[in-house]
């Protein structure tokens, strides 16, 4: 397992949450550096070491934000809304994810790969529903960090 | 991971594309690992999870044998 700087690690990365949440966009090095007392070339070090050790990951060969799992910084099939805003996550454990992540109340809505038809769960008092759909899972568990982007 | 509207179309979506089938998880299945997975992901306190931690987390929904086998 990689190993992270503990304090400014930690720091960075629920600063990264929360911006996310409250913003709905990641943050750059530089306004994390601002708000924690920190120049962004150690934020920037700090995000590689979170991306390595897979708390986050990085758009390539950059030190810009792409997943705060089960945050994505881009949009995606697979559209959250929890409180009347809208989030997203790469695949549908990720996007219900975001709702169990803020508060087990919200929905999520894709497309149905095979027909297209509008497929929507809604998450209530920690219960999801329609209990029909059903996910599929292409990628074994040991190959999911092979390509995060493809699961 | 994605979502469809039944094991029907699953396989209508596999077949055209000649993949094998992978792991199927209820709903329900995906919502309780998504709840126990994410939901102290922005505590202060939450730590990654050891592959050990991990493979039990799978375990206690039921997701077992070598597609649920994460790497040591």
């Amino acid at each position: 397992m990689v190993s992270t700087s503990p304090t400014l690690d930690d720091d960075v990365r629920v600063f990264v949450y929360r911006f996310m949440v409250d913003n709905r966009r990641p943050p750059m090095p530089v306004e994390i550096g601002s708000a924690l007392g920190t120049g962004s070339a150690e934020v920037e070090a700090a995000l590689k070491r979170l991306a390595d050790a897979h708390v986050i990951v990085l758009a390539p060969g950059t030190p810009y934000i792409w997943l705060a799992n089960p945050l994505s910084a881009l949009p995606s099939p697979f559209p959250v809304t929890v409180g009347g805003r809208r989030y997203y996550g790469i695949c549908i454990w990720d996007a219900l994810g975001v709702i169990a992540m803020l508060g087990d109340e919200g929905s999520v809505t894709s497309l149905c790969p095979d027909c297209g038809d509008e497929l929507t769960l809604r998450v209530r008092e920690g219960r999801v529903e329609p209990s029909e759909y059903v996910v599929h899972y292409a990628i074994p568990a040991a190959h999911w960090w092979d390509d995060i982007g493809f699961n | 991971m994605l979502l469809f509207r039944s094991e029907e179309h699953r396989d209508n979506w596999l077949s055209a594309r000649g993949l094998s089938h992978g792991a199927t998880l209820s709903v329900a299945q995906q919502w309780d690992l998504a709840r126990i997975w994410y939901r102290d992901r922005i505590s202060p306190e939450w730590r990654r999870r050891t592959p050990e931690e991990a493979q039990a987390v799978f375990e206690s929904l039921g997701l077992t044998g070598p597609f649920w086998k994460l790497p040591g």
